[in-house]
């Protein structure tokens, strides 16, 4: 079912690609997204993948550094979304040491203390979330969402994502945030997009987080 | 203690018992509110403590609870961050995780430990612990992670760390028993003794479940009343309300106030007694002293002199001596009142009471061989001393008397009487005393001639002497017959004494019975007037009668005038006397030819009272005689006295017309100062001259010198006494106008006087 609706998203967009003229006066294709929780507070940091629609062959690349630094005891960015398959880089910027770990399924590891200016890297080759910590800095965390699709995207402070190169059509869609409730912390579902209309995804996070 | 009571109770009238006993029921009082509202207080005060120990005490329970909390947080804490330990749970190294939690458990010495997943599955450190994983995570989620949970179904306090890997995976849970056991450990730390348990809401006695919590209220239990308080503990398990409930026995808290309670009432009653014992000594620092002058005013009341001693308080002290100054001031007045009441002021002497109070003592003791002299003396004519040289002379004289009494006989006891007469009481004189010695010796003292204030004075005294116990056995009869003595002297004529004699005793009984006789014969009319004819040398004939009065008693016949007349004046009937001699004389003289006039005497005694005038005139009026024939005779004593009331009268006589003649002139005081100031119509001279005219040259020239003076002073001369015609010649050659006598008639009846009367020419052709 999932094929025939990303087959048929697909032929439209041909056809869409192939007849400029007709299309020109509407905008680029682009899905906006807002989640909000059961209170209709908006989200942030929350990861929005879609999956790659039949057919697709878009590379997976985003327009961002594959790259989780620390600064003032903090991981900037807190969410990082990278490609499956790609290395990043720990940059320390402040001017103690840290010692990043995971304990998260997709990758397990442990980078021993390094200081200022030091970069360690660390390949992710299986997606899902990987959650850090710093080993002496306990409050600090960072997320890495390892995706296998170019259509993801994490929410601004309003809650809101726009992720490029899809038009109208049914969606399969995971929602991710470290607060969600449900297995994994991910919510999925499907989502019928109408090109320049903003969807809006309700999500229930955790008791405690949402405290 | 009881003998003290009793006689509190005995003294509880007197001034002392009232202080002491108001002192004592003040202190009581004073002592016994002090301690009960000192002891509601104590016992408020101790309950509120004990309430707030309470409170406070639940406060550090709390607080206790809340410290083991976070230290098994703590411990838990580093195990829940340990690198390896998440790494075993992370992994799912199931039998690491468990080996961490046992070692954990025994570090802590836990109950138990077991990390507790999100979804509420229980990683325990044993297996077959009951715990409901589930409502704790419920607890935790809502930020509780410490607090009371259920552990194998009883209470336990329990402290929850988080797991995180880095996110939250699940909570690290140490949990350890809160038993009885556990809790009395607790209470040691607390200041107070206070039990205490957990136990959940629904499991709570009704009583307690009524309890707001936090506050603090009393119940009554098996064991006596307790404070207990009831407060909430922290859940960290849904669906349980921990309580903690403490219970403070009351007798335990009140345990210290109770001993501060028997220590207030110890100092109360130490202080009723001292403050007893002090009313008491107060009390008797009052009463004593009172009590003393109490007795000593008493005993003065009684007679005796009594003082007080001079002590204790200056109030006291000066009560005292003031008490002792009044017993002084009185025994002083006392004295000076005893001494006036029994000497005379102007002498210094004894006076009349104290000479007999003293006389009747020496009586009382007298025996023949221890008699008592005792003397009445009496200043000769005082009066007219007194009159002519005036009473401070008279006083003067008197002082003599006095001193010249004490200077002679010292042994003797010397009295003023009053007026002039001194008594002398000579006391236990033996029987071969000479008692007309001492009389010799009085007689010599007194008769004599005295300087005083520098004028020679010849001091005639008259005195009787009595002896006891041979004149009289007691002290009344013998001033009797000392009085009698005198009386007998002073008759024998002046300047002399006598001793008592029983004839003077019989004499003094004659007069007696004379004056009961006279009062009777005044009663009765007894009495007679005769007449003695009064004869004109130079108009040859009888002119009047001299009214003599007759006594012709029933029984002892005819008694003279100068029997009865002394007595009459001595007793006052003179003037009744007067008065009917008055009457009769002018009754009778009526019947006369008018130029025949009537005298009468006149005593002294009548002319001192105050009716003589009136007798006068009621006497002219009823008998119609005319003024003028009256003639009133008066004798020189009547001007020994007040001299000018005596001539007032005289002259409111004279102003009638009746004429007032001077009797025996020539006897007496005769001053012819009188013969000036009062011009009388007549002088009568005494028969004692005319006698005297038989051998005596100088008579003739004494009653030639009178009639010189008469005629010059316009007064007639009449000559008492004429017995025979030689006198009436002589007296007529002498100057004198009119005679009374013999040589013309002896006194008559009335009847007589008229006959002699009618008879009168004829005599007159014969004389």
């Amino acid at each position: 079912m999932t094929l025939r609706g990303n087959s048929r998203l697909a032929r439209l967009a041909a056809i869409l690609a192939f007849a400029p003229v007709l299309v020109s006066a509407a905008p680029p294709a682009e899905l906006s997204v807002q989640i909000v929780d059961k209170a209709g507070i908006p989200l942030r940091d929350a990861v929005i993948e879609i999956a790659r629609p039949a057919g697709d062959t878009r590379p997976v690349a985003f327009g961002w550094r594959n790259a989780m630094a620390q600064r003032d005891l903090a991981f900037i960015p807190g969410t990082l979304i990278v490609p499956q398959g790609s290395v990043v880089a720990f940059p320390n910027l402040d001017k103690v040491r840290h010692s990043i770990y995971s304990f998260s399924k997709p990758a397990r590891f442990k980078i021993d203390l390094y200081g200022r200016d030091q970069t360690r890297t660390q390949r992710f080759d299986i997606s899902g979330s990987v959650s850090l910590g710093c080993n002496i800095h306990d409050a600090m965390r960072g997320y890495i969402r390892v995706v296998s699709t170019p259509y993801a995207a994490k929410t601004d402070a309003g809650g809101n994502a726009q992720i490029p190169g899809l038009g109208r059509g049914s969606y399969s869609v995971v929602v991710w945030h470290p607060t969600l409730a449900g297995a994994g912390n991910e919510w999925r579902g499907q989502l019928s997009a109408v090109p320049g209309q903003r969807s809006r995804i309700v999500v229930s996070i955790q008791p405690r987080a949402a405290r | 203690m009881k003998g003290w009571l009793r006689r509190l109770a005995v003294r509880s009238r007197t001034l002392g018992g009232r202080i002491a006993l108001l002192f004592i029921a003040l202190l009581a009082l004073v002592m016994t509110t002090i301690m009960v509202v000192a002891g509601s207080g104590i016992g408020l005060f101790a309950h509120q403590a004990a309430g707030r120990d309470l409170a406070s005490n639940a406060r550090v329970f709390e607080r206790i609870l809340s410290d083991r909390e976070s230290q098994m947080a703590q411990a838990a804490g580093v195990v829940a961050r340990d690198f390896g330990f998440r790494e075993a749970l992370a992994t799912g190294d199931r039998a690491t995780v468990a080996s961490a939690l046992v070692s954990l458990r025994e570090r802590t010495q836990a109950q138990e430990v077991a990390v507790i997943e999100l979804d509420g599955r229980l990683i325990p450190s044993a297996e077959g612990r009951q715990i409901d994983g589930a409502a704790i995570v419920a607890s935790l989620n809502e930020g509780r992670d410490t607090g009371v949970v259920r552990l194998d179904g009883t209470l336990a306090m329990a402290a929850a760390v988080p797991v995180e890997l880095p996110d939250l995976i699940g909570w690290l849970v140490v949990i350890k028993p809160l038993g009885p056991q556990e809790i009395a450990e607790l209470a040691r730390l607390s200041a107070v003794q206070v039990q205490g348990r957990v136990v959940e809401r629904a499991r709570l006695d009704p009583a307690l479940a009524g309890l707001a919590l936090g506050e603090v209220g009393e119940l009554e239990t098996a064991d006596g009343a307790v404070l207990t308080q009831v407060s909430a503990l922290q859940p960290m398990q849904a669906g349980i309300e921990p309580r903690l409930v403490l219970v403070y026995p009351l007798a335990l808290a009140m345990q210290g106030f109770s001993k501060l309670q028997w220590l207030l009432a110890l100092i109360g009653l130490g202080g009723a007694v001292a403050g007893a014992w002090l009313g008491l000594r107060i009390a008797q620092d009052i009463s004593r002293p009172l009590g003393s002058l109490a007795q000593a005013v008493r005993q003065y009341g009684a007679g005796t002199v009594a003082k007080v001693p001079v002590a204790g308080a200056s109030e006291l002290r000066s009560l005292a001596r003031s008490f002792n100054g009044m017993v002084n001031a009185v025994e002083e007045r006392e004295r000076q009142i005893t001494h006036a009441s029994l000497h005379d002021s102007l002498t210094g002497l004894p006076n009349r009471r104290f000479f007999i109070e003293k006389l009747d003592r020496a009586v009382a003791r007298q025996t023949a061989g221890n008699r008592n002299l005792i003397a009445f003396i009496d200043v000769d004519d005082f009066k007219a001393i007194n009159d002519t040289l005036g009473h401070p002379m008279g006083d003067a004289l008197l002082r003599h008397v006095a001193r010249v009494l004490q200077e002679r006989f010292p042994e003797a006891m010397v009295a003023r009487f009053g007026g002039d007469e001194f008594g002398l009481l000579l006391p236990g004189l033996e029987p071969d005393a000479d008692c007309a010695n001492v009389a010799r010796s009085i007689d010599a003292a007194l008769n004599n001639d005295v300087l005083i204030d520098g004028r020679q004075l010849a001091l005639s005294c008259s005195f009787g002497i009595a002896v006891g116990p041979q004149d009289a056995v007691d002290s009344d009869n013998l001033l009797k017959c000392a009085d009698l003595a005198l009386y007998r002297a002073k008759n024998d004529g002046k300047g002399t004494f006598h001793f008592f004699e029983p004839a003077l005793d019989e004499e003094a009984s004659r007069r007696r019975h004379l004056e009961i006789d006279l009062r009777r014969a005044i009663r009765d009319g007894e009495f007679e007037l005769y007449f003695q004819p009064l004869y004109s040398l130079t108009e040859e004939r009888v002119k009047g009668f001299e009214a003599l009065i007759r006594w012709p008693h029933p029984q002892r016949g005819m008694i003279s005038p100068v029997d009865f007349i002394p007595i009459a004046e001595e007793s006052g009937l003179i003037v009744q006397l007067g008065e009917w001699v008055l009457r009769e004389a002018c009754h009778h003289a009526a019947t006369w030819p008018d130029n025949i006039s009537v005298a009468v005497n006149i005593s002294p005694r009548q002319l001192m009272g105050d009716g003589l005038q009136q007798c006068v005139v009621q006497a002219l009026a009823a008998t119609g005689l005319a003024p003028t024939r009256l003639e009133l005779e008066i004798t020189e004593s009547v001007f020994i006295g007040s001299i000018e009331r005596t001539l007032k009268l005289l002259h409111g006589l004279r102003s009638l017309g009746v004429r007032v003649a001077l009797d025996d002139f020539g006897t007496g005081y005769s001053s012819l100062s009188y013969l000036r100031s009062f011009p009388f119509d007549k002088l009568k001279i005494d028969q004692s001259f005319v006698r005297a005219l038989d051998d005596d040259a100088s008579a003739h020239a004494i009653v030639r010198a009178i009639t010189t003076l008469a005629d010059a002073l316009s007064m007639e001369t009449l000559a008492e006494g004429v017995e025979s015609a030689e006198h009436r010649e002589t007296l007529r050659q002498a100057g004198c106008q009119m005679i009374q006598g013999y040589l013309i008639s002896k006194p008559m009846t009335a009847a007589a006087a008229s006959a002699f009367i009618a008879s009168a020419p004829k005599r007159e052709v014969a004389a």
